[in-house]
């Protein structure tokens, strides 16, 4: 192996790493909150990504990259609030919410997988760069464009952070989270926090539609494989603090990026999973756990 | 009549689905006063404040605190079919965040808080529910004049606080959500004698201060000190309400509850 190839392996892993450590920090952010999972995160990746391309596109609306993810954006948040309120919301008061929110969202991905086909068709679409052209780090010629979504990442998630651990909203969001009850006997309306925490989880979803949709084609069912990569970071970081998960997407990016490198495209899940139940093994809590939430 | 009490809670109905665990319970709190419960173990003391502070629905009867009526009037529509999923089509017939905001503030049993957070951020949440009814630098020298201690743990997670400990910065947070009535369920509950003494004076204080509060004690002297009115739950209904003029001893309180039982 050229110190070429390690730089571009090594480089792969992070543009990964930043994408997987979005998602996984949406999915995240509903588990912790919600104490369920939301299997539909997959579809909002890919419903994010249409209605982006749909505004930014020459094909459709034309409106340029950065409207076209401020309406994604902004769009997803209240879907995801939406969604919340029609499939999650009925069952609050369910004491096995967990498995019937199983149910529900994956009902509710089947669905909007299918509206994003009939509008959109299964044809693959791709939105424009971030950035066009290559630069070069130490010798290394890189894309700009994956430049930027790294970056990109990792701005919005330091914001993420900061907003939970500083911002009155985001601190009520993580009480909310360890203890419902006592938050609401302090006047915190806990149905709002659930509503914008799905809808922030749906606007990460969004952000990383948009961001794979920049680098990769876009089809339908896009968000499957994220989802699933998503779970395994979520699961193997842990989510005893807001950063296991990012951590951990780094972590998994890197060994897919040096597994698909090694072993090739499709035995590198395969790998990929033997490690996560290794660690799990040996660390029921995820990596960087200690303290979980019990749902 | 309303206007003068405080709180008016009138033949309240609760329970857990599908038990009921309190039946009629009547219950006021004149302007300024407090009022003290007093009951065996499970009889329904915790389920009945849950109540009053909107954690669980009341099933029928009415709460009015300070003018306002806070649960939907009228009883709760029959659930006939036990599998039937009646929270999708019904409203909730009260509102925590509305109990809590008009400054009923409940600090519950056991409170275990938020365990990953700070005391500091714990504390800076609680404002939420007073809404700027109070002014929250002045109110957090005031927790923390009454709570040395909670001062010197501000940095620390709530998880690696003592239960005493945990007691105080449950008491401080309800102080900074500026109760007009505090709710304080089994405020010493298994503290050891000191923790208690110093947890007592402070609650005493916070009375002095001109917080009328409803506290649930086994222990009817540290009640008596701090009340005007004492009522005696029994087996989910209020079996008696006695004045502080006419405060009964500990034995014959005990023999009011359990003595007339045992034939
Ligand atoms: N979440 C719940 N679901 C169903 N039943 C419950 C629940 N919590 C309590 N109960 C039942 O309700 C009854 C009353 O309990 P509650 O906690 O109100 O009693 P209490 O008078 O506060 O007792 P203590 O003095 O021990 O605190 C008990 O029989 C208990 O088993
Ligand atoms: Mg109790």
């Amino acid at each position: 192996m050229t110190l070429e190839t390690l730089n571009l392996i090594l480089l792969g892993g992070i543009v990964l790493g930043a994408l997987y450590a979005l998602m996984a920090t949406g999915l995240a952010l509903v588990w912790t909150t919600l104490g369920i999972f939301n299997f539909a995160h997959g579809t909002f990746i890919a419903l994010g990504a249409y209605i982006a391309w749909q505004i930014a596109s020459t094909e459709a609306s034309g409106a340029g990259l950065l409207a076209g993810a401020a309406v994604s954006i902004i769009g997803m948040f209240v879907i995801g609030m939406l969604v919340y309120y029609l499939l999650i919301k009925p069952f609050e008061r369910s004491p096995d919410i967990v498995v019937k929110s199983v149910i529900t969202t994956l009902a509710g991905a089947t669905i909007l997988e299918n509206v994003i086909n009939l509008v959109w068709g299964p044809r693959n679409k791709q939105l424009s760069p971030l950035l066009g052209g290559d630069m070069s780090i130490l010798g290394i010629t890189i894309s700009r464009n994956e430049m930027a979504v790294v970056a990109l990442a990792i701005v919005i998630l330091a914001a993420l952070g900061v907003f939970l651990q500083r911002a009155p909203l985001g601190r009520a969001m993580r009480a909310v989270a360890q203890n419902r009850e006592a938050a609401q006997l302090m006047g915190i309306d806990v149905e709002r926090l659930y509503a914008i925490a799905f809808g922030l989880s749906a606007a990460l979803a969004a952000l990383a539609g948009i961001l794979i949709g920049s680098i990769r084609f876009m089809n339908p069912s896009m968000g499957s494989d994220p989802l699933m990569k998503a779970l395994i970071v979520v699961i193997f970081g842990g989510i005893a603090r807001f950063t296991g998960p990012i951590y951990a997407a780094f972590i998994v990016g890197l060994l897919e990026a040096v597994m698909t490198y090694l072993v090739g495209l499709y035995w590198s899940p395969t790998v990929l999973f033997a490690i996560m139940i290794v660690v799990l093994v040996a660390k029921p809590e995820g990596l960087f756990g200690r303290y979980r939430k019990s749902v | 009549m309303t206007d003068t009490l405080l709180l008016d809670v009138r033949a309240l109905d609760g329970g857990y689905e599908p038990l009921q665990i309190f039946r009629k319970i009547d219950l006021s709190l004149a302007q300024g006063a407090s009022v003290g419960l007093f009951g065996p173990n499970g009889h329904g003391k915790t389920t009945f404040l849950r109540t009053l502070s909107g954690i669980i629905d009341p099933w029928d009867g009415d709460i009015f605190f300070d003018g306002v009526q806070l649960n939907r009037p009228g009883a709760r529509g029959s659930r006939r079919w036990r599998n039937f999923n009646y929270d999708a089509i019904t409203r909730r017939r009260m509102d925590p965040k509305a109990v809590a905001r008009a400054g009923l503030i409940h600090v519950p049993q056991g409170n275990l808080l938020f365990p990953d957070m700070t005391v500091a951020e714990t504390l800076s949440i609680a404002p939420y529910a007073s809404r700027g009814r109070a002014n929250a630098a002045e109110t957090l020298d005031k927790v923390f004049r009454l709570f040395p201690r909670v001062h010197e743990r501000l940095g620390h997670k709530i998880r690696f606080l003592s239960g005493g400990e945990r007691q105080m910065v449950a008491i401080g947070v309800g102080l900074m959500a500026a109760p007009k009535l505090l709710i304080l369920d089994e405020p010493t509950l298994g503290l050891s004698p000191k923790l208690r003494g110093e947890l007592a004076s402070a609650i005493q204080t916070i009375r002095g201060s001109g917080v009328p509060l409803i506290v649930v004690d086994q222990d009817i002297a540290f009640l008596e000190e701090l009340i005007d009115t004492l009522y005696l739950f029994d087996h989910g209904r209020i079996s008696r309400r006695i004045e502080k003029a006419d405060m009964p001893t500990h034995e014959e309180i005990m023999k009011l509850m359990f003595g007339e039982d045992h034939h």
